[in-house]
């Protein structure tokens, strides 16, 4: 009894060989393509992406107090333009802007946009230093205006621009998002794995430990950390330990799902049939159970991620956090909880909106993912 | 009329990744009261999913043809149950008129509601008794399947009884709605054999004394020569056998059939070698055009079997099979 | 007798610790007292139906799961070795001469490797070829002869229907060319024409590779086709074993009897009703004192409520009973 011969055009059954010798991965894919929703969703991910970590390359301006501009300090958005009334261009342009200490506001900044100067906008301009990937030197930006100066979304009371800090923050938030589901997968990964490979009590005192570390609440332990950690030490280091704190906190409900699955996993029969085989344990770890989880692994962390950046701007939003010169959503936050600041200068909030389009990417994202993971549910008898 | 359920060139293909894929392709029969119909086929014939399509409970990307019909014969009148949308409209053919059972009896019951509320909670559901009275009935019905100590079982839960008295409170759940029409898909197939052969008695007891028709699905021929008047034969979707028991048992016309029985080990005879039925059932994304047994069949007759498709052909007067072998009322 | 047994097991129990906590500990005997003998090169088939402890007797052969009482031991002309303290490098060794077949072909094999990769694990793992040339050969070797061909190597799990994984399962178990394979209700989930062809490839590897299988099923028209010797198991003991033939036509144990009735017939007039069994299945966490059966048997009498019986040789052609009452019943023709 062989195979029967199918008559089908040769494009149908090279379609269905491929689908055939599909591994599980590219079955995933192939289910992930099919949902709208979350391929839009990965598009916003890698454009936030990309345009974090090609940050410093995007911006004009220095994102730190070194880039500060003293002329335009909580200066409005400046959007680009291509013509007004003296024509057009084919180059954008800003006005250049001007400003005084007016009587009429009680010595405040009045700013006049003077409407006869322009400002082009030149591409790929030479600006302030900086290391590509941290390690690339180079100056060169997308775009500036070498003349006036150019902020598309504002500057804050400092004069810093925010288009420039809202690049960075996006790097920064997914980099401490990173490092801390990175810490916290390894930690739940290793707990969760011996909790749920070896059972027995093992597993019971695994899951005490556990259960107690979830039920340690954020904030307390944050300021109990923050009060700890000595004030002089640099931006940088306090981003790592804040990004090692997150991890430690959130190992807790990844280990459990991993235990989960081991546990459903362990009593699958194939294991068995390896154990059978003389299999060691590191052996069935390796080439059965990890593979069979890694595609809810992988939703699990996607799905995380979004929570890590949300604690980190909490955090930093408070205090507690990150602080200058490292920039955040959080860092960036604490200083619009004031009127002045929600009545006069409401682009303060414009970073706002990149980041729920990041959380929200991430949850649509994981949550195509997790339909697109179990293409063996509709195939059994 | 003594008709119960009639199928008119049902045909249903489900919308899947893979494609449109047809589970069931132009089956038509009919159900008579007080009639146990075997419907009988193998992994991928469609005989479950024609059973939930006639209490249109198949899944939402199940795609009807215009022409498939099913029509419920109730006394107040024919009930088109294709054409029903609402949960409503459906609820008189649900748990109503029709009751279903299932293989797996633990998947039909709630784990953590006892037996007896989700009974009462049904009868409540489709008649006007109280609670009182709804406890009583469900004691009965237990009591009529054969459960000991009924009193005690119905505030038990699914779990605490044994596989065979799980199925039998089923059957006590399904039947206290006193419905006209009974499916029964793969009732006896989890149960042991001794176990099994009190249900199919239990069954076939219930028939007569509630005159109620069964649709009895299976793919154990041997449990449907037992239990059925009927008996219908699918593979892949079509229906290409039916008729009265003994005749398609003893007398099978169409190569399937034949070798479907061919297949079974009989206990009467050790020494013949075990034939099976050569090839492998096809896979649903690769229908085989004209006669779907075409891939497997010993019997081809020529070119037509490869691409036309088989009319439905009266070998006897109640006795239909769909292959090109016969003529109308003629012999192979 | 003459003849070699690969296995042999005397008052064979495994037993299984129920019920957490140290003072809630009870023993559920899935396994009580089993002796039998498996001869070199049969088919041997086990019956019962759930609860009588026959997947578990097939795993203690296999080791898989611990023996806590009796002795068992697998000779195979080359080796002797007693089952019960096997450890180590010879417990390792013994996984390349006896190996399991799975009864669900959907849960057996991984679904993220290829079948070919499924196929050469066990060569692997035991290390039992020196290149990768080697494994592909001997793979390929196995394949042809459960009649999967080389397409079919690369493939995944899900592209193939019931009939076609449990062949791939047959070419897993059959690989590392083991003596003793236990084949645990392995047709059971598939269709009834493809059921035949498995079947007959069992008997097919059987000739050409000299295999002594032990076929697990409840389903007893399976078994008499294809098995040699047959052992009939209820609630953890041994009650029936003969050869196929003589077991078919003089059941002597009433449970043998009452399963034969039970199988619903292919004739719609045969009627068996009068011997069919009332009752459930005790389980086995509550099991009836005496003999096993007594809560269902039509014959029982105070004797089998209380004592245990032995299995006893009849006729001496290798047919055992465990019965009080065999004889008298036998002389009776009560059925």
């Amino acid at each position: 009894m062989t195979d029967q011969t199918t008559t089908l055009p040769d494009s149908d059954q090279k379609s269905k060989e491929a689908y055939f010798t599909a591994s599980q991965g590219q079955l995933i894919w192939a289910r992930f393509k099919k949902q709208r929703a979350a391929m839009i969703a990965a598009m916003v991910l890698v454009v936030l992406i990309l345009s974090g970590l090609f940050a410093p390359f995007l911006s004009p301006y220095n994102p730190t107090i070194a880039g500060k501009n003293d002329e335009y300090t909580n200066g409005a958005p400046q959007i680009p333009q291509f013509c007004d009334d003296a024509g057009c261009s084919l180059r954008p342009f800003v006005y250049s802007v001007e400003r005084e200490r007016s009587m009429a506001t009680n010595f405040r900044w009045v700013t006049k946009i003077n409407t006869e100067d322009r400002k082009y906008i030149q591409f790929f301009v030479e600006g302030w230093d900086y290391k590509l990937f941290g390690f690339i030197p180079m100056d060169t930006h997308l775009f500036g205006a070498p003349e006036g100066f150019v902020h598309i979304f504002g500057t804050d009371s400092t004069g810093k621009d925010i288009f420039s800090r809202t690049l960075h923050a996006i790097w920064t938030s997914m980099q401490v998002g990173s490092i801390g589901v990175f810490i916290a997968f390894v930690l739940a990964l290793v707990i969760g794995g011996i909790s749920g490979y070896y059972g027995g009590w093992i597993d019971s005192v695994l899951q005490m430990i556990t259960d107690a570390v979830r039920t340690v609440p954020a904030i307390p332990l944050f300021m109990a950390v923050a009060a700890f950690m000595p004030p002089e030490i640099s931006a940088e280091a306090r981003f790592f330990y804040i990004s090692l704190i997150l991890g430690f906190i959130g190992w807790p409900t990844l280990a459990r799902r991993v235990r989960t699955h081991l546990l459903t996993e362990r009593n699958q029969e194939y294991v068995l049939a390896a154990q059978l085989c003389g299999a060691s344990s590191g052996h069935v770890i390796r080439r059965h159970l990890l593979p069979s989880f890694t595609s809810y692994i992988i939703v699990d962390l996607v799905i995380s991620f979004p929570y890590m950046v949300l604690s980190e701007t909490a955090l930093s939003f408070i205090g507690l956090g990150l602080k200058d010169p490292v920039n955040s959503l959080g860092v960036m936050l604490q200083n619009v909880t004031n009127a002045d600041v929600l009545l006069n200068y409401q682009w303060y909030f414009i970073p706002v909106i990149f980041f729920i389009a990041l959380v929200m990417a991430f949850v649509f994202v994981g949550d195509g993912l997790r339909d697109a993971a179990d293409p063996y549910s509709d195939t059994h008898k | 009329m003594s008709d119960l359920i009639t199928v008119q060139n049902l045909t249903l293909k489900f919308r899947t990744d893979e494609g449109l894929i047809t589970a069931v392709e132009d089956v038509s029969f009919r159900v008579r009261k007080g009639e146990v119909m075997g419907l009988v086929g193998e992994s991928g014939s469609g005989k479950s999913v024609t059973a939930k399509a006639l209490m249109h409970l198949n899944a939402k990307n199940a795609v009807y043809t215009p022409e498939s019909k099913i029509i419920l014969h109730t006394d107040e009148g024919e009930v088109d149950v294709l054409a029903l949308r609402k949960a409503s409209e459906m609820k008189v053919v649900r748990g109503g008129a029709i009751s279903m059972i299932f293989q797996e009896p633990m998947a039909s019951f709630a784990p953590a509601i006892s037996i007896g509320k989700q009974m009462i909670e049904q009868l409540m559901l489709h008649s006007d008794m109280t609670k009182a009275q709804a406890r009583t009935h469900s004691i009965e019905m237990l009591d009529r399947v054969g459960i000991s100590d009924p009193h005690k079982r119905v505030d038990q839960f699914a779990f605490e009884l044994s596989g065979g008295m799980r199925q039998r409170a089923m059957i006590a759940m399904a039947l206290s709605t006193q419905p006209k029409l009974l499916i029964a898909d793969e009732p006896t197939t989890a149960l042991d054999v001794t176990i099994q052969a009190q249900v199919i008695d239990l069954m076939k007891d219930l028939v007569t004394e509630f005159d109620m028709g069964i649709i009895f699905i299976t793919h154990d021929l041997g449990v449907v020569a037992q239990t059925a008047d009927y008996v219908s034969v699918m593979y892949l979707g079509r229906l290409i056998e039916k008729g009265p028991v003994r005749e398609v048992i003893r007398d099978p016309r169409h190569p399937y059939t034949q070798g479907l029985i061919a297949a079974l080990p009989k206990l009467d005879d050790l020494e013949s070698p075990l034939t099976p039925v050569p090839g492998d059932i096809p896979s649903p994304l690769e229908r085989p055009p004209g006669c779907v047994f075409n891939t497997r069949c010993s019997k081809i007759v020529g070119d037509q079997c490869m691409s036309v498709l088989p009319p439905d052909v009266k070998v006897d007067p109640v006795h239909r099979v769909a292959c090109h072998i016969y003529k109308e009322e003629g012999q192979a | 007798m003459s003849n070699d047994m690969i296995i042999s097991a005397r008052d064979l129990s495994v037993g299984f610790q129920i019920g957490t906590g140290i003072f809630n500990k009870h023993i559920l005997k899935a396994v009580d007292s089993v002796s039998v003998d498996i001869e070199t090169g049969s088919f041997f088939g086990l019956v019962g139906e759930s609860g009588s402890g026959k997947t578990t007797l097939g795993r203690a052969f296999l080791k898989a799961v611990p023996i806590t009482n009796g002795t068992a031991t697998y000779d195979d002309g080359e080796v002797a070795l007693d089952l019960a303290t096997l450890d180590g490098p010879a417990l390792k060794d013994y996984r390349k001469r006896a190996q399991l077949i799975f009864q669900d072909p959907y849960a057996a094999l991984s679904p993220r490797m290829t079948v070919r990769d499924i196929i050469a694990e066990p060569l692997e793992v035991m290390g039992l070829t020196n290149s990768r040339a080697e494994t592909d050969d001997r793979v390929r070797e196995i394949a042809a002869k459960c009649r999967l061909n080389l397409e079919h190597l690369r493939r995944f799990p899900h592209a193939f229907s019931g009939g076609q994984r449990q062949r791939i399962s047959i070419a897993r178990a059959l690989v590392s060319g083991p003596k003793f394979v236990v084949a645990d209700e392995s047709v059971a989930a598939l269709d009834v024409s493809i059921q035949a062809d498995v079947l007959n490839l069992l008997k097919e590897l059987q000739r050409d590779l000299g295999i002594t299988f032990m076929f697990i099923s409840h389903d007893l028209s399976v078994v008499a086709h294809t098995c040699d010797h047959v052992a009939v198991m209820y609630l953890g003991r041994l009650v029936e074993s003969a050869p196929t033939r003589q077991l078919f036509e003089a059941p002597r144990h009433p449970y043998t009897k009452a399963l034969f009735s039970a199988i619903p017939s292919l004739d719609p007039d045969d009627d068996k009703s009068a011997q069919k069994l009332d009752g459930e299945i005790p389980s086995p966490t509550n099991q009836p004192p005496g003999c096993k059966f007594h809560t269902r048997c039509p014959f029982a009498v105070d004797r089998c409520k209380i004592e245990e019986p032995k299995l006893e040789h009849a006729d001496g052609t290798g047919h055992e009973v465990a019965c009080h009452r065999w004889v008298e019943l036998m002389e009776q023709h009560a059925l």
